[in-house]
């Protein structure tokens, strides 16, 4: 697993002026996805001030927040990951990739 | 196809289901078999310094550290491997929303991993079923009382219907916050300190007896016995002892009286308790006292089940599953509110001829049996 964050400073649209873009490279196709799909189901909490957009492409989770504010932006973004790496932890454990058997 | 060899122990016929606990300050994870045997049930608790209590999101770090060793421990315990479980259950409320979101989003994940379907569980019906699996009380008037939640339940029509409960506080949330005044510790668990602490009571200080009906309240009588307790502590009027003492039978009085009432409403004679404040031996030689003097039984158990944990989300979940019940992972959300009486309690419908016996069939005779005609006198006066 690889990440990459790239914190952007401003400006897809007016108001929304604190980003954060990251991605997280699975490897597989098959976890990237149980990832995204574990994590979609809980929508962010207050979305007049935290927006959050997850795809799945080439096995890696790519990771977008936009926020009104950097406070909101930093305890959606931090609570997110916390979250993200014990369900990492859960498919490294637990994940059997098809790619490893080909 | 498995060609293994089963282990020589006894092992309970299959399937198994694997629950996810994590609503307060407690992680717990466990594995039952639908006959209740609970093969493994290892739990953690977050405990704060002697005058603090927990906080959601120091809560859910302590939980989300402790999951995953906790998984490996209740599968190895269990000697399960996921290809043995039929489901995978969680708690979906009610409870602290950062720390449910720990065991639900876990249940996902192994939910896709493993292939397994989801079972969303009501943490407060997952405490009476595990009570009811552990005691063999078959139809009680049950008293939930924990850190979160007071309530006087009976089963009806389908449904836990809530005869009574707190109007603002829970009785353990009123124990633990009053161990905080006198700074007692939290290892394992203030209510625990309070109990032991009581024993060595000797003055009854007067407090508010709050019993409205069938509901009751605590915050009154919290707030006064803070107050209470600065003043009396300073000027030697009486001890922490005495304070935990005269609290304790002040707010057990209370649960007791709309319990005898609940009991009285539905014609039952036996009493559950359950949740963590039901560990409380006090509470238990109390409640048992009343219920012999009607007639009864008081079914109670200790802190491997009183307290939150795994098994019974997983049993619960079960009988849930059994019955065709299953959560699709779109739904699979956690809420912090969620009414004991909102859960469609399909086994209860069912379980005479499923999983019970004769003493279920007996009782149910009997209670139609008692169905007597109310007496003319109430009906205009």
């Amino acid at each position: 697993m690889a990440a990459a964050a790239a914190p952007a400073s401003s400006s897809s649209s007016p108001g929304w002026d604190f980003t954060c873009n990251f991605e997280v490279d699975y490897g597989s196709e098959e976890h990237a996805s149980i990832v995204y799909k574990t994590l979609a189901v809980d929508k962010e909490l207050q979305p007049d001030k935290v927006r959050r957009e997850m795809t799945v492409s080439g096995g890696k989770l790519l990771v977008r927040f936009e926020a009104v504010e950097a406070r909101f932006l930093r305890a959606s973004f931090s609570a997110f990951v916390d979250l993200m790496v014990l369900i990492t932890k859960l498919v490294e454990e637990y994940g059997v990739s098809k790619e490893e058997h080909s | 196809m498995a060609s293994s060899s089963p282990p020589a122990s006894s092992r309970p016929p299959g399937p198994f289901a694997l629950g996810l606990e994590s609503s307060a300050n407690k992680i717990g994870i466990g594995v039952v078999s639908i006959s209740g045997q609970i093969l493994s049930n290892p739990r953690h608790t977050y405990i704060t310094p002697p005058g603090h209590g927990f906080l959601p999101r120091e809560t859910a770090q302590h939980h989300l550290v402790h999951l995953l060793p906790l998984l490996r421990a209740a599968l190895a315990e269990a000697d399960a491997s996921p290809a043995d479980l039929a489901c995978i259950c969680y708690t979906m409320g009610p409870g602290i929303g950062g720390p449910l979101q720990v065991a639900a989003a876990s249940a996902r994940a192994l939910s896709l991993l493993w292939g397994k379907p989801l079972v969303a569980v009501n943490h407060c019906v997952a405490h009476i079923e595990m009570g009811r699996a552990v005691t063999g009380a078959v139809d009680p008037v049950v008293l939930y009382v924990s850190g979160g939640n007071t309530q006087v339940i009976a089963y009806s029509e389908g449904r836990y219907r809530i005869f009574g409960e707190t109007i603002d506080i829970a009785v353990g949330n009123c124990l633990d916050r009053f161990a905080r005044i006198l700074e007692l510790s939290n290892d394992p668990s203030p209510g625990y300190n309070i109990e032991q602490l009581a024993k060595k009571g000797e003055k009854f200080i007067d407090l508010p007896y709050v019993v409205k009906g069938m509901d009751v309240s605590f915050s009154g009588i919290l707030s006064f016995i803070e107050a209470a307790a600065i003043e009396k502590l300073e000027n030697n009027e009486c001890t922490p002892a005495d304070l935990c003492y005269s609290l304790q039978e002040t707010l057990f009085a209370m649960l007791v009286e709309i319990t005898e009432r609940a009991m009285a409403h539905c014609d039952s004679k036996d009493v559950l308790i359950v949740g963590g404040v039901g560990c409380n031996e006090r509470l238990q030689e109390m409640m048992r006292i009343m219920c012999s003097e009607r007639g009864g039984r008081l079914f109670a158990t200790d802190d491997r089940y009183c307290i939150d944990n795994g098994a019974m989300i997983a049993y619960t979940g079960l009988l849930a599953y059994a019955h065709g019940v299953i959560t699709p992972l779109e739904d699979s959300t956690f809420t912090q509110r969620f009414r004991t009486d909102e859960v469609h309690a399909i086994w209860r419908e069912k379980e005479v001829p499923v999983l019970n016996n004769m003493d279920s069939d007996t009782v149910a005779e009997v209670s139609i049996d008692g169905v007597s005609v109310p007496t003319p006198i109430a009906v205009d006066s």
